[in-house]
């Protein structure tokens, strides 16, 4: 089945980004497909680029890419949820002259519509929220 | 049928009553984070109308230390089983 996981939590602050591996983990190992992660409220700080974790320490931004390697998981990005909590790629950074950017591939900015469109295009929607 | 999950212990939200509220008779609750507490005896009364329909995830009851103490009447699945649940449920909902 493909899959798509909705991530509300912010990483380090709560358990929801664990768990969403976690259940990434799981359900590649049953043969499933991870084919799309959205990141909405609070969840878009997984996407932080320059998050440095101790390093023995969980480095949960790494995971989300390396799920990305492993499957061609598209790490989504909710742009509005992004914006306001200073989580940008280079190209809107530069739109609205802010210099440096916080955000970059695998993950993207997207529209809300996308999540929509996970809902009806995959076979499962599951969400973990703080 | 939906699985429904519920990350929230009774003991500190009631959450877990718009989640009773809102199953329909067929469907199943998996109790994950700190919602686990809803498995320990003292707590799991609560659910008792779901009876064959309550999971609790292994690995969180584990990792805080309540794998002696839950109420024996309910399914412990790991990630594993968590994954099967949503395979067989039309949909999953999720309530924090």
């Amino acid at each position: 089945m493909r899959y798509a996981l909705l991530v509300q939590g912010s990483p380090y602050s709560n358990q929801a980004s664990h768990s969403a591996l976690r259940f990434s983990h799981g359900l590649i190992a049953r043969g499933h497909q991870l084919a799309t992660v959205f990141f909405y409220h609070d969840g878009v700080y997984n996407a932080a680029r320059l998050a440095l974790p101790p390093q023995d320490e969980p480095h949960l931004v790494d995971e989300w890419r390396e799920l990305h390697v492993r499957q061609s998981t598209e790490l989504l990005v909710c742009i509005a949820s992004g914006l306001r909590r200073g989580i940008v790629d280079e190209q809107e950074a530069s739109r609205h002259g802010k210099t440096g950017h916080s955000l970059e591939a695998p993950f993207e900015l997207t529209g809300l519509g996308q999540l929509i469109d996970a809902g009806l295009t995959h076979d499962r929607l599951v969400t973990f929220a703080p | 049928m939906i699985l429904h999950t519920l990350n929230r212990s009774p003991a500190t939200s009631r959450v877990y009553q718009q989640t009773l509220d809102a199953m329909a008779s067929e469907d199943r609750l998996l109790l994950i984070e700190d919602g686990v507490q809803g498995a320990l005896p003292s707590l799991s009364p609560l659910f008792g109308e779901l009876s064959g329909r309550l999971y609790v995830l292994q690995e969180d009851v584990i990792s805080r230390g309540l794998e002696e103490r839950c109420d024996p009447s309910i399914h412990v699945v790991n990630v594993d089983g968590f994954v099967l649940l949503t395979e067989e449920a039309d949909k999953i909902v999720s309530w924090f």
